[in-house]
């Protein structure tokens, strides 16, 4: 009885992962002539995946060039960077072209993450896209928060630090052996006692050797059940028709790729990303000078950090790790919701991106100066 | 009654009024002299040793103006400032770069060659094109700088003059720096045989892929309706 209980499960789990993992699927042949994409109102979110792969192929492509010149010492970093910029061929434009789409590779994923969620696109069988995504759009943060620190000027080391010391506070909230957790952490990322060295030798490891091996891998995983699975329907009401994926699909997503790269080359060339800066930020850090004014970490973590500034660093945390933990278990947590609700939740989910991202910073002179 | 009284012959006046006035005159030689053997080195004392100004009315018209902040860079070649021992400040100065500063502090006038150390190529163009006088002049009216200083010259050569990046408090010796919407369109109007190039190349590209694919997939259709068959 037990034996044949034992047996049920396994078959069950079985089930399971066959359902969402068809490998039995895998055929390029198949997937070529007989995949389709629904036609419908939403049907532009279908391109997001592939803009966010693109630029994910611009940056790999841009910092392996990246990685001839750059010397990753805090006495060289900056000098280095400055070398790229003003001294190699078409440096400066490699190297804007690799903060331009480390920028836009975050916009699309994002956008790609809040169409997918109003889209219910997690529904089962599709949950492990949907955590793959997710797990990807950590990684993207990651990448992120560690090129950052790479060019070893003003802001970077100064946001840096500010970025480390908030792991350090989460320890004041823990109970317990855990509260020292969060600076065992920092000491571990950081390497010595102030951000210095070690920690640039850690952030640049792992942006370009760890974070590329767990993006490669995930990635795949992701691409292969999106293959496996096919487009989700998307919306409620019946589609209007149904378009092969190829050649006609694909080739309207590299019409969308040969659109966003001229957009990308038009601003990598003209538009230098620090011009949006007031110039001291850039200078070389100086441990012994003063620091200038307006060190911020990058646009995409505005949502996090002007509440950091307003509000109790407590409620900021919690606030976070709970939309974290919703975010990785929505499958299962809207599973009965309806794509009304989740679209509703979406549209408050980005307007508040949005609101947090362009105006944060007028919130927070204008809360902060009416309080003083 | 007569009073007797001794007048000396004219020439004798005049020869003690000529001596007098020698030894008044020597006399003032050496008082000239024993001033400045002893306030010429208390004045170069007083330079070598006072507080040098970075003039922070500029940084401060610059920061209001345009919302940016900026440091002592915009226009010193150390940007905190010309006090200290780092370099282009005045610690570290050789006795070579001691005269060239001393030469910009005493270029009251404008058009003197002045190249001084402690100020950058923004800096040592204003004290050349306006000379000292001038600026400490307008120190009060920082705005003025904009209207002394010739609006054509570019220094770093990003398209944007300096007079404007002076008003933008973007600096104008990085051609990274500048107002986003004015350097977006010098770098396209500098680059604009690049972008058509690029953008013909983009064209061309999407247009062989199109071909490309779709012939991959007549290939495809064939191979299906032969095995079908």
């Amino acid at each position: 009885m037990t034996k044949l209980k034992g047996n049920d499960f396994i078959e069950k789990v079985r089930t399971e992962i066959d359902q969402r993992l068809p490998l039995d699927m895998l055929n390029l042949g198949d997937l070529m002539a007989h995949k389709e994409v629904p036609k419908h109102r939403m049907s532009w979110a279908y391109y997001l995946g592939g803009f966010t792969l693109f630029f994910f192929i611009v940056q790999v492509v841009t910092g392996l060039m990246l990685l001839f010149y750059y010397k990753p010492t805090v006495s060289e970093a900056h000098a280095s960077v400055e070398y790229i910029t003003h001294q190699v061929s078409a440096g400066a434009l490699v190297r804007n072209m690799h903060t331009w789409a480390s920028s836009l590779m975050i916009l699309s994923i994002l956008i790609h993450l809040i169409t997918t969620f109003a889209m219910k696109a997690f529904e089962k069988p599709r949950e492990l896209t949907w955590v793959t995504g997710v797990a990807l759009l950590l990684i993207t943060f990651t990448f992120g928060f560690t090129g950052y620190l790479l060019p070893w000027n003003q802001i970077a080391v100064n946001a840096t630090k500010i970025g480390l010391q908030t792991i350090e506070q989460v320890g004041h909230y823990l109970p317990g052996d855990l509260a020292t957790w969060p600076r065992h952490l920092r000491e571990i990322i950081q390497g010595e006692a102030s951000v210095g060295q070690s920690t640039l030798s850690r952030f640049y490891a792992i942006h370009v050797v760890v974070l590329p091996f767990l993006i490669f891998g995930l990635l795949g995983v992701h691409l292969l059940v999106v293959q496996l699975h096919g487009m989700s329907k998307g919306v409620d009401e019946p589609a209007k028709g149904q378009e092969k994926f190829f050649p006609f699909f694909i080739l309207k997503d590299f019409s969308a790729w040969g659109i966003a790269f001229l957009a990308l080359f038009l601003f990598a060339l003209c538009l230098p990303f620090e011009s949006f800066f007031p110039y001291p930020l850039f200078e070389p850090y100086d441990a012994l000078g003063s620091t200038p004014e307006g060190i911020k970490p990058e646009w995409y973590f505005f949502f996090m950090y002007y509440p950091l500034e307003l509000l109790p660093f407590w409620l900021v945390m919690l606030g976070v790790n709970g939309a974290m933990v919703v975010l990785l278990f929505a499958p299962w947590i809207f599973k009965g919701s309806s794509r009304k609700t989740l679209r509703f939740l979406a549209v408050l989910a980005a307007l508040y991106l949005f609101v947090m991202t362009v105006f944060g910073d007028k919130i927070y002179h204008l809360v902060k100066g009416v309080g003083g | 009654m007569k009073t007797n009284t001794f007048s000396p012959p004219r020439h004798q006046v005049r020869q003690e009024f000529l001596t007098k006035k020698l030894f008044y005159l020597r006399d003032l030689k050496k008082r000239t002299y024993g001033f400045l053997l002893f306030f010429v080195p208390l004045v170069s004392w007083w330079f070598m040793v006072s507080p040098v100004l970075a003039y922070p009315d500029f940084q401060a018209f610059i920061k209001k103006n345009s919302g940016r902040s900026v440091d002592c860079a915009f226009c010193h070649a150390n940007s905190n400032g010309p006090e200290g021992n780092g370099p282009g400040q005045i610690g570290s100065l050789t006795p070579e770069e001691f005269d060239r500063l001393n030469f910009a502090r005493g270029a009251f006038d404008p058009g003197r060659n002045v190249n001084s150390p402690i100020l950058n190529a923004f800096g040592n163009r204003v004290i050349r094109e306006l000379g000292k006088k001038k600026f400490i002049e307008i120190k009060n009216h920082p705005a003025d700088l904009a209207k002394a200083l010739d609006p054509k010259v570019d220094l770093d050569g990003d398209g944007i003059p300096d007079v404007q990046e002076f008003l933008d408090g973007t600096h104008p010796l990085k051609n990274t720096d500048g107002d986003p919407g004015r350097l977006f369109l010098a770098n396209f109007l500098k680059n604009h045989t690049q972008i058509l190039l690029l953008l013909f190349a983009t064209l061309f590209t999407l247009y062989g892929l199109n071909n490309l694919l779709r012939g991959f997939a007549r290939f495809f259709e064939a191979e299906d309706g032969e095995g079908g068959r």
